[in-house]
């Protein structure tokens, strides 16, 4: 078996039965892995409609066939369940040293069924595998899990936990890995919660074999050269990590403030930068397992009311408890991701429903009273301490960890959660990126940048260089960013990746790992299948055209200053091509051709 | 360099690992009519390490993305954009993504 280990753990939590089954070949040529794979296992076994907190939902760990390889950025791994927040297919990705783990104890994914009675967690040890008590690790926030786990079983084991955020259904939990990388968006850790899983540990001695080693070792060479030649790979993101775009995005006038209300530009952004972040906190950068580039940030705050030591902030975590809370205190924005990482909780999620709660605090629709303190924009103590609440779930927290629509819903304020299909949007103000626009609209888990990342073209002009301003060709642009993206994460690379190479060395890399032998068009017909699969369960779990939406303020706002001033989202124009273009109905719904093309039933 | 008659100066804002170049965060420049004036005028205060990073050859290098009051001036027109007091131009290196 080339690439993929071959075995599948399953795991009744419900009867406690583990079993070892045989990966489905023809779904992995299919699917591949990950994202992909996990998806179609979620869709064979697990009804659309069913709550996603209740054991009939099912929770895939999913690796790909290139995870713990020597293919470049290695290190990922896929969460994919129905998802709590927004009630579409949820896949979460994340990245550190799990992924690889599993693969070298010989499995390639483990999916999770029913509900435990009590707490409890998965020891898989190469061949041993078990289920053991987690009661006296329920409470704990994911570090002092951590620690513990490894205590009690090797040294050298890797863990993904939850933390009190999951064990409490905040809809937006995580799942946290290698203590400070996230499965983050959608609420995965929350399905892990509901089913009193506290954590997977997993030890593994074994390797993984390639097809073509020969010919797999250049592959990889020729990738991780690019990624060091790349000014993005090479020097960017490793010298100033992701929070880098906090004042392109500003500069461009589209760096969304206070809640989307107060248009694409904030006025403290600097002190939030990943300049900022570099000159005041940096401890150094950090690797996943098998990357060459090392975006992420060992940050410590030394002394002051913030006092605190973890990773991050990534740029979307920064922005969401950043610009978009107006707040300018970078140690507090820094503290406040710590809070997430430790709770297990989205940070993204969290900002954005805080910014919500801000600007219904301003506009006097919540009262000093309800919160127990004051909470305008701006406020860094008012920030940390409802980043704490929500992943307690204490007193105001209990509505905050609902997420921001149905909390500005419960106040009879919708339009005020800046939300697609309940997800809360990122970092990118879509009136100056259009096609961040569409992206957000169509994408399958809600209000998602990171699938369709038209940000790279549109502003960083990677691979080409797109007015951000117009509609013109984004539809077209957009589909192969999803599918190439879908590729990605079901062979489940980074996709940082993508800055420095394209489809033909990720082809190169894969085909020479699994051998076999199919075209660069066949590899995007497979991200091309995995974004059908994932649209006909939402389909299935009763969402429409309706959906692929914009909140009002997007779609009738027009931004004050910068270079997009006067404009909205073109939402209508994009969306009809983008139907169009991804051979749907008008009502967005795939053809029965295009289903048959894709052999999807 | 100072406002004279009060005339707005353009501000060149630098970002990223071009600070490490410049040693500064912003500076004020005047009478440049296009941004490939500009470029110059920067790379003769900042000597030849900055100028590698914003020119190659005559052409605008491609590792540097500059923005004329936020817009990229690949949708203007290019190193020939003419510039008036008041413009903000920003520089940065292409760097990230996330």
């Amino acid at each position: 078996m080339f690439g993929w280990t071959g075995k599948i753990i399953r795991v009744n939590l419900t009867d406690k039965s583990i079993k070892i089954e045989s990966l489905n070949m023809k779904d992995a040529y299919m699917y591949l892995g990950g994202r992909g794979l996990g998806t179609k296992i979620i869709m064979d076994e697990v009804d659309p409609k069913v709550d996603p907190l209740s054991p009939e939902n099912k929770l895939i760990f999913m690796t790909g066939p290139l995870t713990g390889t020597l293919a470049a950025c290695s290190g990922r791994y896929e969460v994919v369940a129905k998802a709590p927040l927004t009630g579409t297919i949820g896949a979460a990705n994340s990245g550190g040293h799990f992924g690889p783990e599993l693969k070298f104890a010989g499995y390639d994914g483990i999916i999770f069924e029913g509900k435990a009675e009590k707490p409890v967690y998965l020891w898989v040890n190469d061949d041993k595998i078990e289920l053991r008590s987690a009661e006296h690790l329920w409470g704990k926030n994911t570090f002092e899990t951590t620690d513990e786990l490894l205590k009690e079983t090797a040294e050298d084991a890797r863990v993904a936990c939850i933390g009190p955020g999951g064990e409490k259904l905040v809809l937006f939990a995580t799942v946290m890995n290698d203590k400070h990388r996230a499965a983050g968006r959608s609420g995965m850790g929350a399905v892990m919660g509901s089913k009193n899983l506290k954590a997977v540990v997993v030890r593994g001695s074994r390797s993984i074999e390639v097809a073509d080693p020969d010919a797999f070792i250049k592959a990889c060479k020729d990738a991780i050269k690019k990624l060091k030649e790349h000014p993005v790979t090479g020097t960017g993101l490793p010298t100033y990590g992701t929070e880098i775009l906090i004042n392109i995005l500003n500069q461009a006038g589209a760096l969304p403030t206070r809640n989307w209300r107060d248009g694409g530009y904030f006025e403290y952004a600097e002190e939030i930068s990943g300049e900022a972040l570099r000159e005041k906190y940096l401890v150094k950068n950090k690797a996943c397992f098998g990357c060459p580039i090392g975006c992420g940030r060992i940050t410590r705050i030394p002394e002051g009311k913030y006092k605190g030591f973890g990773e991050g902030p990534e740029y979307e975590a920064g922005w969401a408890l950043g610009a978009n809370c107006g707040v300018r205190d970078l140690a507090a924005v820094s503290k406040a991701n710590f809070i997430c990482n430790e709770l297990g909780i989205d940070p993204i999620t969290m900002g954005c429903t805080i910014a919500c709660t801000m600007e219904m605090y301003e506009k006097g629709i919540i009262t000093k009273e309800e919160i127990g303190f004051k909470a305008p924009f701006g406020d860094a103590d008012a920030l940390v301490e409802l980043t704490r609440m929500a992943g307690l779930r204490e007193g105001f927290g209990d509505k905050l960890a609902q997420g921001s629509y149905r909390l500005a819903s419960s106040y009879g304020h919708p339009e005020l959660s800046m939300s697609v299909k309940k997800q809360e949007m990122p970092a990118y103000d879509a009136r100056g990126v259009q096609g961040m626009g569409l992206e957000y609209a169509t994408s399958n888990r809600g209000g998602c940048h990171v699938r369709g990342y038209m940000t790279s073209p549109e502003i960083l002009g990677i691979p080409v260089k797109l007015d951000p301003l117009v509609t013109t060709d984004k539809a077209k642009w957009l589909k192969t960013f999803q599918d190439l993206t879908a590729v990605v994460d079901s062979a489940n690379i980074c996709l940082f990746t993508t800055f420095a190479i394209g489809l033909p060395e990720i082809s190169a890399m894969l085909k020479t790992a699994i051998g076999w032998d199919y075209t660069d068009e066949e590899v995007m017909k497979i991200g091309e299948r995995i974004w059908n699969l994932e649209r006909m369960f939402n389909l299935s779990a009763g969402f429409t055209k309706a959906d692929d939406t914009l909140p009002p303020r997007l779609l009738t706002e027009p931004l004050k200053v910068g270079p997009a001033k006067g404009k909205v989202v073109e939402l209508d124009v994009m969306l009809k091509e983008y139907y169009e273009v991804r051979g749907w109905d008008e009502d967005g719904v795939p053809t029965e051709e295009k289903l048959k093309e894709l052999d999807i039933k | 360099m100072k406002k004279i008659f009060g005339v707005m100066d353009m501000k060149v804002k630098f970002f990223a690992y071009l600070r490490d170049y410049t040693k500064t965060k912003e500076i004020e420049v005047k009478n440049c009519e296009t941004v490939r004036e500009l470029l110059k005028r920067l790379s003769e205060i900042y000597g030849g390490k900055f100028a590698k990073e914003v020119f190659e050859g005559e052409n605008l290098s491609s590792r540097i993305i500059v923005l004329v009051n936020g817009r990229n001036i690949v949708h203007l027109e290019n190193l020939d954009t003419k510039l008036k007091d008041e413009d903000e131009i920003s520089l940065f290196p292409v760097v990230a993504g996330g």
